[in-house]
């Protein structure tokens, strides 16, 4: 009786011991969202105009890219494009499914496409004219023009491939209570600007073959936390509260490195920081002008004293890794504080005794909008000091990140400091076309030579070469007229626990998304 | 005037009332007192840690850190006791009109205020910097609407209390008018109180103002203020921790001496007791 009792005991405590040490010892993980992918409300990839890295978890892409920006199979196995690049036929994996059960195949493409219709990110698909199912696992997309930019779009995460029949049901929840894809973590719960938990989807074996890993993930069950405060998201890497950081800024890197149980994982940044100058408010209306802002600024300086070094100077709107950033150098903007003078005095603005230039008795005197986030701040306290050793003196407004956007829309700010991430030439047409003027266009540049060549670059390309001859002509026109001062171009540094997480020895990928995670795991 | 005097005599008065005129001091002299500037940028000087050359080491831009929080006890108290100012003179103004005027006047200035009381000052001051935007001026109005509730309801009170004293009344059947009696009468007898409450105001102020420039919202840089230089030494807490240690040390010890000496003052001016034999 009491031999029986004892060992009733012993097995409860045991029980008792795995239920409660079962969470820790599991593959479960917590990583944290770069800052600049907290409070992106929705999973909803058609909708979205800030999509987290979790996406890329939920759900699977058509072609994937590996790091060197080249393309690879992933729910398409195989692609032909037609010699006039006008049509494109895509042989689709078998045996896909989605979360909910549905069959992924050629119908669901068509359906998915059908979607993007008249939505915020239609532009993604709109030279896909029809979508013809050939058979159950091919399809062919007739174009209305040739799109040579397709794959980059396909492997975007804002083609993200979503389940159509849960996507009409749903509604404005699809993305938000509720959401199916067919990628390698199922959704269990968002909470926006708080919390994403995601559970491995065990029946998944088609991952892209830029992983090693192409069945069911390692990690079992995986929360993404949203942390704002830089500080505050290395505190918690620090005492293993979390595991991963998906974006350390540069001046805290050298603090992650300092600890032993963490490790750095370095990747080419695909984010570039840069001046807008308003090129209809005066004192900008005068190239000179602008020319003299551009060439104000110190990108080396900014470069060692900001950011500790880390990454690189920008000459050109582009990351330095797209072809269409290989400009010619006369069109490259760099610090040049003896031309900077001269243009001014070409203009008409001379020096005061109190460092400051003026015309006609008016001080140079212009805004420069912000927004809170501290490195900006701290960036933008350095742009204004090199804008004064020209002698023009710039007002900073500090206005809150969520309220910019909404700022920029009303055309009034003269220069700003801000950033933006994406790794196309297209981006030179979201940023400088003609008719986003305010926001996206915060330069409010619209020059009937660049739409020439916009057009050129968006929808008068037969191939990838003409595509990126085309780009590059128009990114190089852009740039001689000074409507932004490029200033500096991030590494990606991810940031992550060593002794809880092993991470892939070699990564295939442009970034840390589904690729990488396929193949990490947890430590036990 | 004496009331004040009479607070330095008292030990926690005096050490209170030391540090505040101390802060004074170096707000008014603060371009006198360092070799530096406060907003010349020397980048190979960054991170300097306390050091014979800087006393409270530099900033994330390479500038003395000391130069910065003097020329930011130059905004923080400005800005502050310039809004308190603001709030104190329209809330007196306002609390003795509808104190003494009563009636309709009365009772919709008593809604409005008592409107603006239920919100949190930070609320109220959040959404004014969000309508006239960010800066000293934005800031200073956001505070004075923030603190002017506060204000007339007590003026108010006090009106409505002292109204009735036989002195009014003795006042008026010599033939005294309203404005007479309002100024010579009423409210030179309502502000001892109303005095003691903006000093104590003035502390909750700056820790608003701070809060303000924490979110980037007050004084715009270069011009210092100890709640941005608070701000962007958080970010850097690991590597300075001395740029957000001496702005945040500056705050906390400017509001405790304020309501140190606000007590100190209380205590000499005898207002319980004088509220009590008004009672």
């Amino acid at each position: 009786m009491t031999m029986s009792f004892r060992k009733s005991l012993l097995a409860a405590s045991v029980s008792l011991a795995a239920l409660l040490g079962a969470p820790v010892l599991a593959q479960e993980a917590t990583f944290v969202f770069a800052t600049n992918e907290v409070g992106a409300p929705t999973y909803n990839p058609i909708k979205a105009t800030n999509l987290n890295a979790a996406t890329t978890l939920i759900f699977d892409r058509m072609v994937s890219q590996a790091a060197d920006l080249s393309y690879h199979p992933w729910l398409a196995e195989s692609w032909e494009e037609a010699p006039d690049g006008m049509s494109w036929v895509f042989h689709l994996k078998p045996g896909v499914t989605f979360h909910n059960g549905e069959p992924f195949n050629a119908e669901t493409v068509k359906a998915w496409l059908e979607l993007f219709k008249g939505s915020e990110n239609a532009y993604m698909a709109e030279a896909i004219a029809s979508v013809e199912v050939v058979d159950d696992l091919t399809v062919k997309f007739v174009m209305s023009r040739p799109e040579p930019n397709l794959l980059y779009n396909f492997s975007s995460s804002y083609m993200s491939v979503v389940e159509p029949k849960s996507y009409a049901a749903l509604g404005d929840n699809y993305g938000v209570t509720e959401v199916y894809g067919t990628g390698p973590f199922k959704l269990e719960s968002f909470a926006v600007g708080q919390e994403t938990v995601l559970v491995r989807n065990e029946d998944y074996k088609w991952g892209s073959p830029l992983a090693k890993n192409q069945g069911p993930a390692h990690i079992a069950r995986l929360t993404f936390r949203e942390i704002a405060e830089d500080s505050t998201a290395f505190l918690e890497l620090k005492t293993g509260g979390v595991d991963m950081l998906l974006g350390v800024p540069a001046d805290l890197l050298a603090e992650v490195q300092k600890e032993a149980n963490l490790a750095v994982l370095t990747l080419p940044g695909q984010d570039v920081y840069y001046m807008p100058i308003n090129v209809t408010k005066p004192p900008f209306d005068d190239i000179r002008v602008r020319e003299a802002a551009a060439k104000a600024i110190n990108q080396d300086e900014i470069l060692a004293s900001v950011f500790g070094g880390v990454g690189s100077v920008a000459h050109t709107f582009l990351i330095d890794a797209l072809p269409e950033s290989h400009v010619a150098d006369s069109a490259k903007i760099s610090y040049d504080p003896v031309r900077a003078a001269a243009a001014l005095d070409e203009a008409g603005w001379v020096m005061g005794a109190d460092g400051v230039r003026a015309k006609d008795g008016q001080p140079l005197k212009v805004s420069l909008w912000t927004q809170s986030d501290s490195s900006f701040r701290r960036l933008t306290e350095v742009v204004q000091a090199q804008l004064k050793a020209v002698g023009i003196e710039a007002e900073i407004t500090t206005f809150d990140s969520s309220m910019i956007r909404d700022q920029y829309k009303t055309g009034e700010q003269q220069l700003a400091v801000r950033s933006y991430n994406w790794d196309n030439a297209d981006i030179v047409d979201w940023f400088l076309g003609g008719d986003r003027l305010g926001y996206p266009n915060v330069s409010m540049f619209n020059d009937p030579k660049a739409e020439e060549l916009r057009a050129a670059a968006m929808t008068g390309a037969k191939n990838m070469d003409e595509r990126v001859k085309n780009f590059t002509a128009y990114h190089e026109y852009v740039l001689t007229q000074f409507p932004v001062a490029p200033i500096y171009q991030p590494v990606t540094s991810v940031g992550y626990n060593s002794e809880r997480l092993a991470m892939p020895a070699e990564l295939n990928a442009p970034s840390v998304g589904a690729i990488a995670i396929m193949d990490m795991e947890v430590k036990e | 005037m004496r009331a004040v005097l009479r607070a330095f005599r008292r030990p926690m008065g005096a050490i209170a009332g030391g540090w505040l005129l101390a802060m004074i001091f170096v707000a008014v002299f603060a371009a006198w007192l360092t070799p530096y500037d406060y907003d010349i940028q020397a980048l190979k000087e960054a991170y300097q840690p306390p050091s014979p050359a800087h006393w409270l080491g530099t900033d994330e831009f390479g500038r003395d850190l000391l130069t910065r929080l003097f020329h930011g006890a130059r905004t923080s108290l400005s800005v502050s006791s310039i809004a308190i100012g603001i709030s104190v003179l329209c809330g007196m103004v306002l609390g003795a009109a509808a104190g003494w005027f009563g009636g309709r006047f009365d009772r919709a200035v008593t809604v409005v205020v008592d409107l603006t009381w239920s919100f949190p000052e930070i609320l109220i001051a959040l959404i004014l910097v969000a309508i006239i935007g960010p800066g000293t001026t934005g800031t200073m109005a956001a505070i004075g609407v923030a603190y002017l509730a506060q204000f007339t309801r007590l003026t108010r009170a006090q009106i409505m209390m002292l109204k009735g004293e036989t002195f009014i009344e003795a006042a008026r059947s010599l033939g005294a008018g309203n404005a007479h009696i309002l100024f010579r009468h009423l409210l030179p007898n309502a502000l001892a109180p109303v005095l003691v409450s903006a000093m104590l105001a003035t502390g909750d102020a700056i820790i608003l103002e701070a809060t303000l420039g924490f979110f980037g919202l007050g004084a715009q840089p270069p011009t210092p203020s100890w709640g941005a230089m608070m701000s962007a030494g958080s970010a850097l807490v690991f590597k300075a921790p001395w740029i957000i240690l001496f702005p945040g040390l500056a705050v906390a010890i400017t509001v405790v001496a304020i309501n140190l000496f606000g007590d100190a003052l209380i205590a000499e001016l005898d207002i319980r007791a004088r509220m009590r034999r008004a009672a």
